[in-house]
């Protein structure tokens, strides 16, 4: 499903952020993606969300080479793809419903085919009592949920997680974790950049570990 | 599909506090992705209104004036002037006469119409006033109007030449030289109205291109979100061009509709500015009636559109542009 070929990434003239990574994510998996602050997490999401091309070395998106991808080749891949942006992403001038159902409008579905479904999963995700307010009045935490079902709300085959729990309780950031792993279930590949052992405790799966621009399998916690 | 699953899953919805449920908008009809006030403001819509405004006065103006050379056309060639030159010694009245009766005689003139001596005084009169004494000294040329047969019109060239060879002192004026002068003066104003347009569209392309650049700035948040949830270059740019089309259409109705109305007023215009009934009369003489009819004001719609469109089109191919520089 992606396959990474010795990818090396570096900032301008800065240091090497990842030096050789080889890494073959299979359908249907679920991995933690681990490593201390600074230790390249989002950087390695945002080039399998092919928002940005490695230095060196090949990645492959549903087996196209994203290294040499048109544009409208990656708008339609990306389809297949969900994120949840550390920064959450959401547009303040649409409200929560709006923001969540932009990914269907973009793929010109029609209002009366999604209209359920929007609200159903905003409601599922604990947002039934703020879907017409904007995000702006949004705590963290809700901007998180809001973030996370525009992620799913179009059925991605990879769902790509930037620290997801990091603006929630630890009782919210379970729920979370159990839509992930329910999601994962039915068949999406999930994989959730996070540095927090509480959550990864909670699931046993490999974990990807970051370290000085390696990425190694760790052992898988408990 | 799973949606039926999360539904049937253990995991009760995260909350239901019923009381809390206050929504502070219902769910609107597809609300803009791109805030229309972000694209396009109040001024951008005055300078496009005035553009229409002066390219529909352009094609008014235009239009007007080759209305009436063609329908002076038409009066001017259905007419051909004899004219009959005093000559010493002899009776121009009989001459005349002669002359006429040659004429009728013609193939392809269905009318021949001597002008009396009033008549041709009456010509002379805005020269001459009303002196009788003036006139009777003076030696007056006589005049035969012919109206030609349009179905069948006769031949200048021998028309003409027949005549010089039986008369003396005949001359036939056909009016082609004011033909030419006339095709000439409507040509060159067709062409300056044709130059203006381009220039009016020019300037209009340069504003949408310069406005595109910053509404694609000012909301390139927005184009990032969008190409993130996988939206393609033409979605963006449609959701751009809508608010360039809308601009196009508000702005042109404006311009437009001024224009329509410059042209209904014209009368009235004219006479606030210090003009009386003659000057109406002069102006008419020179581009024929002032206000434009159905085809004029279908003209002026055509302008809205092109405008609209222009709008329309500059806008798609700059978000086209910038969105590929930043590929
Ligand atoms: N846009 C950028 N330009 C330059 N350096 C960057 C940029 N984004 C991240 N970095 C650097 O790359 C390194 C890894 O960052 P990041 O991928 O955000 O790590 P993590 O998500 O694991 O905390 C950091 O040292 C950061 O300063
Ligand atoms: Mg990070």
């Amino acid at each position: 499903m992606i396959r990474l070929e010795n990818v090396a990434l570096r900032y301008g003239r800065g240091p090497e952020i990842l030096q050789s990574v080889n890494l073959h994510i299979r359908p249907g998996s679920f991995h933690f993606l681990t490593g201390p602050s600074g230790a390249g997490k989002t950087s390695l999401l945002r080039l399998l969300f092919m928002s940005m091309h490695p230095t060196t070395g090949i990645i492959y998106v549903f087996g196209q080479n994203a290294t040499r991808i048109s544009p409208g080749k990656r708008a339609q891949l990306r389809r297949r793809v969900g994120i949840v942006f550390q920064d959450f992403r959401l547009l303040d001038h649409l409200t929560t419903w709006e923001n969540v159902a932009l990914p269907l409008r973009v793929i010109g579905k029609r209002i009366s085919d999604y209209k359920e479904d929007v609200t159903d999963l905003l409601q599922w995700v604990g947002l039934g009592d703020r879907m017409y307010s904007f995000p702006s009045i949004l705590s963290g935490g809700e901007k998180q949920r809001a973030a996370i079902a525009r992620a799913v709300i179009g059925k991605p085959e990879l769902l790509l997680a930037d620290e997801p729990t990091g603006n929630v309780d630890p009782q919210m950031a379970r729920r979370l974790l159990r839509l992930f792993i329910e999601l994962n279930r039915l068949g999406t590949s999930v994989i959730i950049a996070t540095h927090d052992y509480e959550l990864m405790k909670q699931f046993n799966t490999p974990r990807l570990e970051l370290q000085d621009g390696k990425l190694q399998i760790a052992d898988k916690l408990r | 599909m799973r949606k039926s699953a999360l539904q049937n899953s253990a995991n009760p919805p995260l909350t239901d506090r019923a009381e809390f449920y206050a929504p502070a908008r219902q769910t609107r009809a597809a609300a803009p992705i791109v805030p229309a006030g972000s694209v396009t403001g109040r001024s951008l819509t005055v300078v496009i209104a005035i553009m229409c405004f002066l390219a529909c006065l352009t094609a008014g103006a235009v239009y007007l004036v080759n209305r009436s050379a063609a329908a002076w056309f038409e009066d001017i060639a259905s007419e051909v002037t004899i004219q009959i030159l005093p000559i010493e010694n002899t009776n121009i009245d009989k001459r005349s006469t002669q002359v006429a009766l040659f004429l009728a005689r013609q193939p392809g003139i269905s009318r021949v119409r001597p002008l009396s001596v009033k008549d041709a005084a009456g010509l002379l009169e805005p020269w001459l006033g009303k002196s009788a004494k003036a006139l009777s000294a003076l030696p007056v040329p006589r005049l035969i109007a012919l109206e030609i047969d349009r179905s069948a019109p006769p031949d200048m060239q021998v028309l003409s030449a027949n005549i010089e060879n039986s008369f003396r002192g005949v001359v036939l004026d056909d009016h082609r030289h004011w033909q030419a002068q006339i095709r000439t003066v409507t040509r060159s104003l067709a062409l300056g109205g044709i130059a203006v347009l381009v220039l009016v569209g020019a300037a209009t392309t340069a504003i949408i291109v310069s406005a595109t650049k910053s509404a694609m700035s000012s909301n390139r948040e927005i184009v990032e979100v969008l190409h993130f949830v996988g939206a393609t270059d033409t979605f963006i740019a449609r959701e751009f061009e809508k608010h360039f089309l809308a601009l196009g259409i508000r702005a042109g109705l404006f311009g437009a509709g001024a224009a329509a109305a410059v042209f209904l007023l014209m009368p009235i215009i004219t006479q606030l500015v210090g003009g009386n009934a003659v000057t109406a009369a002069e102006i008419r003489r020179l581009v024929g009636s002032t206000s434009l009819d159905i085809p004029g004001y279908i003209l002026l719609a055509i302008v809205l559109v092109v405008i609209s469109a222009l709008c329309m089109l500059t806008s798609r191919y700059g978000v086209y542009r910038i969105l590929h520089s930043r590929h």
